[in-house]
């Protein structure tokens, strides 16, 4: 009888705690993250975007210092710190039938999803991807 | 049974809001830079109303464009103090959320998340920014659309074309949009151009590329 009023109580507030996650997801659905959404469909692991080949551009949405530093091999740098300046150097690159691989830093950083948004929206170009896990992912999958 | 069980929840509660270390002012900024702006910064301001002295193991932000200040490495109990996020603009545009992750020695509340929201205004919204045709295409105009955001009027608009292998045509189309029909002398030759498009009284200098590209463009 003890056990079951327990187990009643905890499952109570087990539920109160879902309660503002609830009101949130009703009333907040539309505000904005802190990461821009992006389509599964334009998602990519770097295994699937390897195979792609040469048929590749590799974009570097990370600040100047970071690709400086390293970066995929042929990458090009594309931040928005330096976006009409760089733009130009990528679009001589670009043709049509060629994918655009777009990473930053790690799973958390949001630079390659807003890099890739301008690619779409602005010069509404196809074909464009994030990188999955961005550059850690990509010097994990090296070794 | 059921008394003493909400009892002790409610205690446990109590007991965390009394310790409680660092009080914020606001754990959200929203910021309105102007066109000219570089920078957007935001305070987070707190206070520590618990009896310790509260230490900062961690202060992350985001992103690489923007950075974070705390005034001091530990807070006395009793004294404010603030977190500095400075949001280096650069050339984004839109809405802009940026967040910024700190973690004390608190075990009430280790970790706490500032967001700073910039609203960056768009002065003039270019679709597309880039035109191409494919090497051999037929050298016909194609256009791009300027749209004047509301706070911002333009009456007329310049366009200078890099190259003159492009030319430049501008129209206004009322409301505060104007029509730029791009076009190729040729399309037989590998070129490009950088178009410049300035609004009259404005510094500000936005850019479109026109170019031929080695493949069949895509309609």
């Amino acid at each position: 009888m003890v056990k079951s009023s327990l187990v009643r109580q905890a499952l109570i507030l087990v539920a109160l705690a879902f309660v503002p996650g609830f009101v949130q997801a009703i009333f907040f659905w539309d505000k904005v993250s802190w990461r821009s959404p992006v389509p599964a469909s334009e998602m990519v692991t770097v295994t699937q975007a390897r195979a792609w080949g040469e048929n590749t551009i590799w974009v570097d949405a990370r600040p100047d210092n970071e690709f400086a530093r390293d970066h995929v091999p042929g990458a090009l740098p594309l931040n928005e710190d330096r976006w009409s300046e760089l733009l130009p150097q990528f679009l001589a690159a670009w043709s049509p039938e060629k994918k655009v691989v777009v990473y930053c830093s790690s799973e958390g950083c949001n630079a390659s999803r807003e890099v890739a948004h301008r690619l779409h929206k602005e010069a509404q170009l196809a074909n464009v991807f994030v990188l999955e896990g961005g550059w850690e992912e990509w010097l994990k999958e090296k070794r | 049974m059921k008394t003493h069980i909400f009892a002790f929840t409610l205690s446990i509660v109590l007991c965390l809001t009394a310790r409680a270390g660092l009080k914020w002012d606001q754990t959200a900024i929203e910021l309105h830079p102007t066109v000219t702006d570089k920078q957007a910064i935001g305070h987070f301001k707190y206070e520590n109303t618990g009896d310790k002295p509260v230490k900062f193991k961690s202060v992350k932000t985001s992103c690489g464009c923007t950075a974070a200040q705390t005034q001091k490495e530990e807070v006395p109990a009793g004294e404010k103090g603030e977190i500095t996020a400075t949001f280096n603009i650069g050339e984004r545009t839109g809405t802009q959320v940026k967040t910024v992750t700190v973690e004390t020695d608190d075990p009430a509340n280790v970790t706490t998340v500032l967001t700073l929201k910039a609203v960056i205004p768009q002065q003039l919204e270019i679709t597309p920014t880039f035109v191409f045709w494919g090497q051999g295409e037929a050298p016909k105009p194609k256009t791009i659309v300027v749209r004047a955001a509301k706070d911002f009027p333009v009456k007329h608009l310049k366009v200078t074309s890099s190259s003159p292998d492009f030319r430049a045509k501008v129209e206004e189309t009322g409301n505060g949009q104007f029509k730029i029909d791009v076009q190729p002398q040729e399309t037989n030759r590998l070129i490009a151009s950088t178009l410049t498009i300035q609004p009259e009284d404005s510094q500000k200098i936005f850019y479109a590329t026109a170019r031929i590209t080695n493949a069949r463009a895509v309609q």
